[in-house]
């Protein structure tokens, strides 16, 4: 019996989108991509947050992993 | 606006049946893991129903989600992309069994947004996937992102490894790491 095979939807009128909105990007001027990033920055500061705890988390795990070698 | 109140939206699409299980996708996803790039879109992946016979275009997969959003008034567009409170949210309906797998695995967060908002529940796509999926699509952006993710050893190899092999990018794998002269960190075999 021949396996189910998915159909996906195309995608591609999606990629061509995104592609043109970073071309969109590029083409900005230095002061408005400065702008861009402090805005983004601010916005994505939860996940900055979430990334150094897990960090501070995996640091603490190695030492205390190295501690206990010793 | 902030995240909470776009994940907010989103979330609330999700209890109410318009889309699937969904997670946060591309350059965002991968700030949940590495320094940032710059970007103005948040990438949705969200799952859909595979039971036509024929591959539609995702301006038909998508139809419903953007009725709802425009019966809640956002009906601006910015190539495609919805604006939802000042950001393009961009809806990416699963498009492969790596998107499948990657969606399924997608991990839950607690997003603590600060004191007066609170916190919100999302999913983000895990590292191997977002590693995976940049050498899928192969843009000079997707290949930096990949080793930005390996410098950063913000990816579990076993874990990338496996996902390769049976998505079937060993052999782009091989390729990425020839081409940017890293040593290969995983030996994969592609499955015939």
């Amino acid at each position: 019996m021949k396996p189910h095979e998915t159909i996906y939807p195309d995608i591609s009128d999606i990629l061509k989108a995104k592609a043109e909105r970073r071309r969109d990007i590029s083409r900005r001027s230095f002061g408005e991509k400065i702008a861009m990033m402090e805005a983004l920055r601010e916005r994505v500061a939860p996940f900055k947050r979430l990334r150094e705890q897990r960090l501070a988390a995996k640091r603490a795990a190695q030492e205390s992993s190295s501690d206990s070698d010793k | 606006m902030g995240m909470k109140q776009i994940l907010d939206v989103i979330n609330r699409m999700e209890a109410d049946g318009i889309i699937g299980r969904y997670a946060i996708a591309g350059a965002v996803a991968a700030y949940n893991y590495v320094e940032p790039a710059l970007t103005d879109d948040l990438d949705i992946l969200i799952a859909f129903e595979a039971s036509q016979a024929q591959p539609q275009s995702s301006l038909v997969t998508l139809g419903p989600l953007l009725t709802y959003l425009k019966s809640k008034g956002y009906s601006e567009f910015q190539r495609e992309a919805v604006l939802i409170e000042g950001w393009a949210v961009q809806f990416i309906p699963v498009a492969s069994d790596l998107d499948a797998e990657a969606l399924a695995k997608a991990e839950p967060v607690d997003l603590e947004i600060n004191p007066t908002e609170g916190s919100v529940k999302t999913r983000v796509l895990g590292p191997e996937y977002i590693v995976a999926t940049a050498l899928r699509v192969d843009r000079a952006k997707d290949r930096n992102r990949i080793i930005q993710f390996l410098d950063d050893e913000a990816v579990d190899i076993d874990i990338l490894c496996d996902v390769l092999g049976r998505h079937g990018l060993a052999d782009a794998w091989r390729a990425f790491c020839r081409r940017t002269g890293i040593a290969n960190p995983c030996e994969v075999k592609s499955i015939p």
